[in-house]
C-alpha cells in the first residue's frame, strides 16, 4: 500500500516537472515571438541598415561589430535582412490563417449544418485538397498565379482550408447534438443565432489552436518556395530567400545560411510549442 | 589447419590486390577513360534536327564539316582541304579531303554532301538551322571529290554556317535508309557512338580510321550527363570525373584546394546586356537609356554575378575580330546618370519592370544589382522573375518587358550576331540606318569591307544606347591536372576531344 503510494507521489512530481517544462517553453515561445513581432513593426527603426543596401566593397563579411551577423554575397547586413525577413514571415503566417481560417470555417458550418448532399460534395472537394503533397499543390498553384508573396499567401490559405474545414465540421456537428443547442432550437432560434451564439463560442478555442499549428507550417512553405524562387521576389528580404543565396557559399560564408536558419527553426518551433500547450489546455481529457 | 587456411587465404588476397595494380599501371594510360560532365541531356545527337548547343557540344566528336573553326575563330579546312570563290561570290567550289570514311564503312564522297544539305533544305526534315543555307541555289557533284555549291545571292556568312556544328556531313546510303540520326548519329567524326544511356551518360568509342594522323588519342570518352553543380564538384573532388565543362566562380575554391585538380578560364563568346525596350515611354528617350549606361558600374556587376569578365561597350562579344571598342562613350558617372534623368522629367511615379529569367541564376544576381544601382540614381525598378518558356514568348518574342538580362551567344559570323537590329527585334529600337548597314554587310565579301561596314553599324548601336552593354564573361573549366590538350571551339562553344589526353601517354 504504501509503495504503490510512494510511485504515484513519484509519478505525479514528474508530471508536474514536465508540465511546469512545458510552462516554461511555452512562455519563452511566447516571449520569443513578441520579441519578433515587435522587431517585425518597428524595422525600420531598429536595423541597423537598409536591407537592400548593397556595400559592393564589403561582400562576404563575418559577423563584427561594424556587421553583427555579418554580410551576405552584395555586402547587405544579415542582421537587417533578418529583421525585415521577419515581416514577410508573419504577414505570410497572418495572411495564409486568416484565408484558410475564414474558407475552412464557413465550408466546415455549411457543410455540418446542411447535411446530406450539400455535405458530400464539399467535402469531397475538401479532401480532394488535402490528398495533394502540399508543397507540390503550392508550387503548381504558384505556377498558374504567377510567383510573389501575394500569390504564396493565397495559396497557402487555400490548401490548408480543408484542415480547417474538416476540424469545424466534426465539432458542429458534435455541438448540434447537445443538450443547450437542442434546447435553443425548442425556444425557437433561428439557425443563424444558434450558429453564432452557440456553435463558434465553442469551436473557437480548437481553431485558434489549429491555426497556431498552421502559422508554423505557412511559414516553413513560404520559406521553401521563397527557396525556389516561387515566393518573395528579390531584393525584398525573406528568411526562404537568405537560405537559397547561402547556398553558394556554405563553405566560404557559413553565417549567411545560419542566422535565418536559426530565425525560421526558432519561429516554427514557437508557434508548435505555443499550439500543443494551448490543445492541452482545452482539451481537458489531456490535461491531469 | 583452419587457421592456417585462413591465413593463406589472406596472402592471396594480398597478392591479388598487388599484382594487378603493377599490371594495369603500364596498359593504364592508354586504356584509360576520359570522363567528362556536360550539364544536361540532349534532345536528339540529329545535328539538322535542332539548334539546342547540347547536341552540338556532342556531335562535335562524331560529325566533321566541311570546315571548321580553329583555337582562334579562323575558318580553316576540315573535310574539304581546300576551297574558292568566284568572282561574284556565287559559285564556291570545294576540294573534299581523299579516303575520309564514315562509322559505318561508307567512303566519303561529294554525293554525300549533296545529300546532307539536301536534307538539311528539305522541307520534311523542318530543320531550325536551314534558313542558314537558304541561299543555296544547286549542288553540283562534278567528280567524288568535288562540291559546287551555286548561291542564289551574295552570302558572307555561308561560310560560316558551314563550319558550324548544323554544317555536319552524313552518309548519303543511311539518308536514303531514312537512318535514325536522332538516336544513332553516324559521321565521320574523331569517336564513335557507343551507348547513350538517357539522362546518365554518352559513351564514344575511338575512331581508328579518323582523317587526322595521330587523332583522336585517348580512346573512350564518357560524357556523363549531370545537371546538379554539386554533384559534378563532388564528382571532381572524388576523382571519378576528368573534366568538368563549365563550372561556377563560387566553386573555385573548393576545387583548388584539391593539388590534382586545375582551373582553366577563357574568355566566352557571351555578350552580357540589360536589354531596354526602346518602344516604351520614356525608354524611347536616349538620354534615359544613356542615364541607365552611366548608371551601372559594369566591371563590379561582371566580378560579382558573372565570375570576372572584360567590359564591352558595343553589341560585340570583346574577342570577335569584329569587336570595336566603345567603352568610354558612357563611363560609370550616377551624378551624369541623375542629372540625365531629371532632365528628361523621369520621377519614382513610372515603375520599371526588370524581368529576369528565373533559371539564370547569374542574371538574377546581375538585376538585383542593376535595381540597386538603377535606384540609387533615382530610377523606381521592379524586378518580376520568370520562367525560361514564358521569358522567350513573352519578353523575347512579344516584347512585353521595360528592362530584362540576358547574354546573347557570340556567332562565328557577325550577321548571326546582328542581324535584324535597328529593324525592331526584341528591343523594339528602330534605327533604318544601321539596318541598312548590317543588310549590306550580309552581301559583302571581304574581311575588310565587312569590317568597314560593321563598325559603323556598332558604332551607331553603341550611341544609341538600345541595350546596356555590359561584357563577355570569363568561363571557367575544371581538370585534373594531367588531362591536358582539351579544347573549347571558339563561338560554338563545344568540346574537342582530338587534341586531349592524359599526361606521358603516347601518341
Amino acid at each position: 500500500m504504501d509503495k504503490i503510494c510512494g510511485t504515484g507521489a513519484i509519478e505525479r512530481v514528474s508530471m508536474r516537472h514536465k508540465r511546469t517544462i512545458r510552462n516554461r517553453l511555452f512562455y519563452a515561445a511566447i516571449i520569443y515571438l513578441a520579441i519578433l513581432g515587435a522587431a517585425a513593426v518597428a524595422a525600420p527603426l531598429i536595423s541597423p541598415y537598409n536591407p537592400t543596401d548593397q556595400h559592393l566593397n564589403d561582400r562576404l563579411k563575418p559577423p563584427s561589430g561594424h556587421y553583427l551577423l555579418g554580410t551576405d554575397d552584395f555586402g547587405r547586413d544579415i542582421l537587417s535582412r533578418l529583421i525585415f525577413g521577419s515581416r514577410s514571415a508573419l504577414l505570410v503566417g497572418i495572411v495564409s490563417v486568416s484565408i484558410a481560417g475564414a474558407i475552412g470555417v464557413t465550408v466546415g458550418l455549411i457543410a455540418a449544418l446542411s447535411g446530406g448532399i450539400i455535405d458530400n460534395i464539399l467535402m469531397l472537394l475538401m479532401d480532394s485538397i488535402l490528398s495533394f503533397p502540399t508543397v507540390l499543390l503550392a508550387i503548381t498553384v504558384v505556377s498558374f498565379l504567377g510567383y510573389g508573396l501575394l500569390q504564396v499567401m493565397l495559396a497557402i490559405g487555400v490548401i490548408f482550408s480543408p484542415v480547417f474545414a474538416r476540424l469545424v465540421r466534426a465539432e458542429t456537428l458534435a455541438i448540434k447534438t447537445e443538450g443547450f443547442v437542442e434546447a435553443s432550437r425548442a425556444l425557437g432560434s433561428s439557425t443563424l443565432k444558434i450558429v453564432f451564439l452557440h456553435i463558434i463560442p465553442n469551436l473557437i478555442g480548437k481553431v485558434i489552436v489549429q491555426g497556431s499549428i498552421t502559422f508554423a507550417i505557412s511559414i516553413s512553405i513560404e520559406a521553401s518556395l521563397s527557396f525556389l524562387g516561387l515566393g518573395t521576389q528579390p531584393p525584398t528580404p525573406s528568411w526562404g530567400l537568405m537560405l537559397k543565396d547561402a547556398r553558394n557559399y556554405l563553405v566560404q560564408a557559413p553565417w549567411m545560411a545560419l542566422y535565418p536558419g536559426i530565425a525560421l527553426a526558432l519561429t516554427v518551433l514557437s508557434f508548435n510549442i505555443i499550439g500543443d500547450t494551448l490543445s492541452e489546455k482545452i482539451n481537458p481529457r489531456l490535461q491531469q | 589447419m583452419k587457421k592456417r587456411g585462413g591465413k593463406i587465404l589472406f596472402l592471396l588476397l594480398i597478392a591479388l590486390l598487388l599484382t594487378p595494380g603493377q599490371l594495369i599501371a603500364k596498359g593504364q594510360r592508354e586504356k584509360r577513360v576520359l570522363n567528362v560532365s556536360i550539364s544536361g541531356n540532349p534532345d536528339t545527337l540529329d545535328p539538322q534536327k535542332t539548334s539546342g548547343t547540347l547536341t552540338f557540344q556532342v556531335d562535335k566528336s562524331i560529325f566533321d564539316t566541311l570546315v571548321e573553326p580553329d583555337q582562334n575563330g579562323k575558318i580553316v579546312p576540315a573535310l574539304a582541304k581546300s576551297w574558292s570563290v568566284s568572282p561574284d561570290s556565287l559559285t564556291w567550289t570545294f576540294k573534299l579531303r581523299r579516303g575520309v570514311i564514315f562509322h559505318n564503312g561508307d567512303k566519303l564522297t561529294s554525293t554525300d554532301v549533296k545529300a546532307t544539305f539536301e536534307r538539311i533544305l528539305d522541307k520534311k526534315t523542318a530543320s531550325p538551322k536551314a534558313k542558314e543555307f537558304a541561299a543555296i541555289e544547286k549542288i553540283l557533284t562534278p567528280d567524288d571529290y568535288t562540291v559546287i555549291f551555286k548561291l542564289k545571292q551574295k552570302s558572307a556568312p555561308f561560310l560560316a554556317s558551314l563550319a558550324s556544328g548544323w554544317g555536319a556531313i552524313l552518309p548519303k546510303r543511311l539518308i536514303e535508309n531514312g537512318h535514325d540520326f536522332a538516336s544513332k548519329p553516324v559521321g565521320t567524326g574523331p569517336y564513335s557512338l557507343e551507348e547513350w544511356v538517357r539522362d546518365s551518360k554518352i559513351v564514344l568509342k575511338k575512331n581508328p580510321n579518323y582523317w587526322m594522323k595521330g587523332h583522336p588519342i585517348i580512346q573512350t570518352v564518357v560524357i556523363n550527363i549531370i545537371p546538379e553543380r554539386s554533384v559534378v564538384i563532388q564528382g571532381m573532388l572524388a576523382g571519378q570525373l576528368d573534366i568538368a565543362f563549365r563550372i561556377n566562380r563560387e566553386d573555385i575554391p573548393t576545387l583548388e584546394k584539391d593539388s590534382n585538380i586545375k582551373i582553366e578560364k577563357n574568355l566566352s563568346a557571351l555578350i552580357l546586356v540589360m536589354a531596354i525596350n526602346c518602344s516604351r515611354p520614356p525608354l524611347n528617350d536616349l538620354r534615359v537609356r544613356q542615364a541607365i549606361n552611366y548608371a551601372i558600374d559594369k566591371q563590379k556587376v561582371l566580378d560579382i554575378a558573372y565570375g570576372g569578365g572584360k567590359v564591352i561597350g558595343t553589341f560585340m562579344d570583346y574577342s570577335n575580330p569584329y569587336y570595336k571598342d566603345f567603352t568610354n562613350l558612357y563611363p560609370y558617372n550616377p551624378e551624369k546618370a541623375r542629372e540625365l534623368l531629371k532632365e528628361a522629367g523621369v520621377t519614382k511615379d513610372r515603375v520599371f519592370q526588370l524581368v529576369l529569367p528565373q533559371n539564370y541564376a547569374p542574371h538574377v544576381k546581375a538585376g538585383e544589382m542593376y535595381q540597386e544601382m538603377l535606384s540609387k540614381v533615382g530610377m523606381n525598378v521592379k524586378i518580376k522573375l520568370v520562367d525560361w518558356p514564358t521569358w522567350i514568348s513573352e519578353v523575347y518574342r512579344q516584347s512585353k518587358f521595360d528592362l530584362t538580362v540576358i547574354g546573347h551567344t557570340g556567332k562565328l559570323d557577325p550577321d548571326g550576331t546582328l542581324g535584324g537590329y535597328g529593324g525592331g527585334r526584341y528591343v523594339k529600337w528602330k534605327n533604318k540606318e544601321c539596318l541598312d548597314l548590317i543588310n549590306k554587310a550580309r552581301v559583302t565579301m571581304g574581311f575588310k569591307a565587312r569590317k568597314a561596314l560593321y563598325d559603323r553599324a556598332l558604332e551607331i548601336m553603341a550611341k544609341d544606347v538600345p541595350f546596356m552593354y555590359l561584357g563577355t564573361p570569363y568561363v571557367y573549366n575544371a581538370l585534373k591536372r594531367d588531362v591536358i590538350g582539351f579544347r573549347v571551339t571558339p563561338k560554338l562553344d563545344t568540346l574537342d576531344f582530338r587534341w586531349t589526353k592524359f599526361v606521358g601517354q603516347a601518341q
